[in-house]
């Protein structure tokens, strides 16, 4: 493959070229209730152009190799068309020639599973909460996503790596009268078929928080104190937080890029988040990024503090900043852009029940359900909760929608746990999906959060 | 596909070959300056089988090896999946106008200089930070199954998005044209956006609780999403559509008419078939408030025992690539019948209420029931009938099936609007409610 694709770039006459093949396999298998809707494997490809030339930087996506002159040339004349309206030329980082092929180690291949047994594993699953007489129905999901990719450039880098996801996901929805509710379920990682097996308790839990949610009460909206547990603290941390460190995001937004200067002071003396990519056996786990960078650990904030954001090669050039390995893209349909790898707020003292003291009155929020953000501002679900009075949990509540802003909500973060705990399932939608987007926290204190209930 | 198409029919009874090639440009101004040019040009095959009543499905993107899609397409038929349908003939289609070779022909320098013309009205006229893309997309889908269907269609989009951010802030007063031809973003578009933008400038802090609350068409995603699934017949067979058993009962306001109109070539999209070959015809959901009707694929009208009304198509929320996907039912062309009133109109009928321009968190919360929660994004604030400036971190609740009830007034005119699933748009009005929970900060 490589002799292939090295014929296709030195026929680009440009300053530099890279690009990316790869093969990506998947086996999906659905329920919707009782009834299996999706099942089967399948296998595509295409190739991933980028050339630039006099400053300017273009890519190409394409299926067929015989498309590959009219790439080419499609790439060089767009690249010169930027250099044409730019005045200032597009620069990408230097980086170390890296010649690699690395193989991730998995616990249990999926490709070795059959699929037979993979349906026999997930509709037992599914038969859990459908056992229950107050679930209407559930969506569950299995998918494996095999990305098998070649990428070379003009420098000389040559890397081969495999990204292998598992994922189980879906929704368990409950219907009593006229009310009908939904919690998420969720497993899966980067290490193998392994993360699939022995959920069986946690689809038991996850039904019983549906059930439970038919007897509890709507949130009344208005602002509150909150803790937020690990889950919908890690997704605030990547949707309200972490798409600012994301250099693409800012770098046309000039007073964005003034407010995230590093040194600026954005939140209190206990916040601490880090992008950690090479933590073992994460679902965001991957060795090297689809420009061929190393990926390495980057303190985003420290005591507070803005230290570090995420680059891709013209990023990292255009803020003078150190390359990260964080530009990734969905698969062979897109050139790569920014993306978060594993996210997450480091750990502090407190415990569980130091932080119920210190929030006194207010709500324990849970789990999060769809979250988005556009710039400063953000809204997410919270999947369930619970009405806390004087330290203690009190009854349950639902339909709990958060919405805020990242500046003031930084600032009033208060308190951070000491349960780490990282996600099992990513998706998140910058124009591409990522499947392996992994974020985390500790069980944080949140004050003044709005919520709109309804 | 041909072959491919006769070497299925030789191992099961049923067999539909999809195949589409299509083409993608799009050109992105960020900061008013020109920040990245792409390009796409991508083709690929999805294959239905159906034998004993099983559906197997698989699909690729090079058509290198059709023997290795055909065995996992039977390799798929193993789980049993049910499909007790058969696939259409379809014939005699009506004619559409749907491509345009100024699309085709548009220059990627011609698209260089629109975005760069737009970009220097509105850096003129605002203090803001300027986004604009613009793109072409060109797509071929063919469609051939056993029982002799054989359609295709070529159709052209051309579109242009953008708008002003307030700085510091990401969030924006942004419009949306969208095209079958080549057109120049009209005056009175780019003129809204400076005039949005210009009277939102400051923020303002203002008490929530129960108020005036108009959605544009760029917030409307958050009830279309909400109608596209109460009115699924997909919805219907999984007994979640709150209005299951309410065809001929009235749900909304009686000025609410929804309608889905495939074969209007005016706008970019229109479809003589479906993503199943299923021939279109136009469909009415709601008409005066009544519930008329519900929307079919193949698969959900067989389970319903009802037929098919053209609405198949090969969607998702987010966007997946069309191959890979197998049809679910959708609105497709959806379109809310607009009212008489103006825009300026709207907003003077207002004494104190909020105009939602984007919404944030749409897709998420209870979309079955009807249920929304959205923090506005941004939110124009309004008092004796004048925008005074733009609210920040307020929420907007409620369910669709209680604000469809409380309309007041609907604008004269249609703008594209998103449903929720990839490139299918939504043609809606601005619409104006009373009496919605709004929360705010103070």
């Amino acid at each position: 493959m490589f002799d292939k694709m090295r014929t296709i770039l030195s026929k680009v006459d440009a300053d530099y070229s890279d690009i990316r093949y790869e093969i990506k396999k998947d086996t999906v298998i659905s329920f919707n209730g009782k009834e299996l809707t999706k099942i089967g494997s399948n296998s595509t490809d295409g190739y991933v152009l980028r050339v630039l030339k006099n400053g300017g930087l273009s890519s190409v996506a394409f299926t067929k190799e015989s498309d590959s002159e009219k790439a080419i040339n499609t790439a060089i004349e767009n690249a010169q068309l930027i250099t044409k309206n730019r005045e200032k030329p597009i620069k990408l980082a230097k980086t170390e020639v890296v010649k690699d092929i690395f193989i991730p180690e998995l616990k249990e291949d999926p490709r070795k599973i059959s699929t037979a047994e993979k349906l026999e594993l997930v509709r037992d699953y599914n038969n859990i909460p459908l056992g229950y007489k107050k679930i209407a129905t559930t969506i569950i999901n299995y998918e494996d996503v095999i990305r098998e990719k070649y990428f070379i450039n003009t420098e000389g880098t040559e890397i081969r790596e495999d990204l292998v996801t598992t994922l189980l996901f879906g929704e368990i929805i409950s219907k009593e009268g006229n009310l009908t509710q939904n919690v998420r379920v969720s497993a899966g990682g980067s290490n193998g078929f392994s993360n699939i097996r022995n959920q069986e308790s946690n689809f038991e839990e996850r039904t019983a928080i549906t059930l439970n949610l038919l007897k509890a009460k709507p949130v009344k909206g208005g602002v509150y104190n909150c803790i937020l547990n690990p889950h919908l603290a890690g997704v605030f941390t990547h949707e309200a937080f972490g798409h600012f460190s994301e250099a693409d995001i800012i770098e046309t937004l000039p007073a964005m890029r003034e407010k995230m200067k590093i040194g600026n002071k954005l939140g209190n003396e206990i916040l601490n988040i880090v992008d950690n990519a090479l933590i073992p056996n994460q679902l965001g786990f991957y060795k090297y990024d689809d420009e061929g960078v190393e990926v390495r650990p980057v303190q985003l904030m420290k005591n507070g503090v803005l230290t570090g954001r995420l680059h891709s090669k013209r990023t990292a050039a255009e803020f003078g900043e150190q390359i990260s390995g964080h530009c990734v893209a969905e698969d062979f349909r897109y050139p790569p852009i920014i993306r978060m790898g594993t996210i997450f707020i480091e750990p502090d003292k407190s415990s569980f029940e130091e932080l119920l003291n210190m929030l006194g009155d207010g709500l324990y929020i849970l789990d999060a359900k769809g979250g988005q953000t556009a710039g400063e501002n953000f809204t997410f679900g919270a999947q369930y909760g619970y009405v806390i009075r004087n330290g203690k949990v009190g009854e349950m509540i639902r339909d709990i929608n958060i919405s805020g802003n990242l500046y003031q909500t930084l600032k009033n973060i208060v308190a951070v746990g000491n349960d780490l705990v990282l996600s099992k399932r990513g998706g998140c939608g910058k124009g591409q999906m990522n499947i392996r987007s992994c974020n985390g926290s500790p069980h944080i204190l949140v004050n003044n959060i709005v919520i709109g209930g309804v | 596909m041909e072959k491919l198409l006769e070497m299925a029919k030789k191992v099961c009874d049923k067999a539909e070959v999809y195949s589409i090639d299509y083409i993608y440009n799009p050109v992105t101004f960020e900061d008013a300056k020109l920040h990245d040019i792409e390009s796409k040009f991508q083709s690929g095959i999805s294959l239905r089988i159906i034998k004993n009543g099983k559906l197997g499905f698989a699909y690729t993107k090079n058509l290198i090896n059709r023997e290795e899609i055909l065995q996992n397409a039977l390799d798929s038929i193993k789980g049993e999946v049910e499909a007790s349908y058969d696939f259409p003939l379809t014939k005699e289609l009506p004619k559409l106008d749907t491509y345009n070779p100024s699309v085709e022909n548009l220059s990627t320098t011609k698209m260089v200089e629109e975005c760069a013309r737009v970009c220097d009205i509105l850096r003129s006229k605002t203090d803001g930070e300027i986004s604009i893309t613009s793109s072409t997309y060109i797509e071929d889908i063919h469609i051939i199954n056993s029982k002799g269907t054989d359609v295709s269609q070529k159709g052209t989009f051309y579109g242009i998005y953008g708008g002003v951010i307030y700085p510091g802030s990401a969030s924006a007063i942004w419009r949306i044209f969208i095209s079958k031809k080549f057109e120049k973003l009209p005056d009175d578009i780019v003129n809204e956006i400076i005039e949005l933008y210009t009277l939102s400038s400051n923020v303002v802090e203002t008490k929530g609780g129960k108020m005036k609350v108009m959605f544009m068409p760029n917030s409307m995603h958050t009830l279309n999403g909400r109608i596209f699934s109460g009115t699924s017949s997909k919805s219907i067979y999984e007994k979640i559509s709150p209005v299951a058993d309410k065809i001929g009962e009235k749900i909304f306001n009686e000025k609410i008419t929804i309608y889905d109109d495939s074969l209007n070539d005016k706008y970019p999209g229109a479809r003589a078939f479906d993503d199943e070959g299923v021939r279109c015809k136009p469909l009415t959901i709601i008409e005066n408030g009544i519930l008329k009707s519900f929307y079919y694929d193949l698969n959900y009208a067989t389970k319903l025992n009802a037929e098919s009304t053209g609405h198949g198509y090969k969607v998702l929320q987010w966007g997946g690539e069309q191959i890979t996907l197998k049809p679910i039912p959708a609105l497709a062309h959806m379109t809310i019948k607009p009212g008489k009133k103006s825009f300026s109109e709207l907003v003077k009928s207002i004494d104190r209420g909020i105009i939602i321009e984007g919404a944030l968190g749409a897709h998420s919360g209870n979309i079955p029931n009807g249920d929304y929660s959205v923090g506005v994004n941004p939110g124009l604030y309004v008092e004796n009938g004048e925008i005074i400036g733009r609210v920040k971190d307020a929420m907007i609740a409620g369910n669709i099936y209680e604000t469809l009830k409380y309309v007041i007034d609907i604008g004269d005119t249609l703008h594209p609007s998103f449903i929720g699933l990839g490139d299918y748009n939504a043609w809606v009005p601005a619409i104006l409610f009373d009496n919605l929970s709004v929360v705010t900060k103070y």
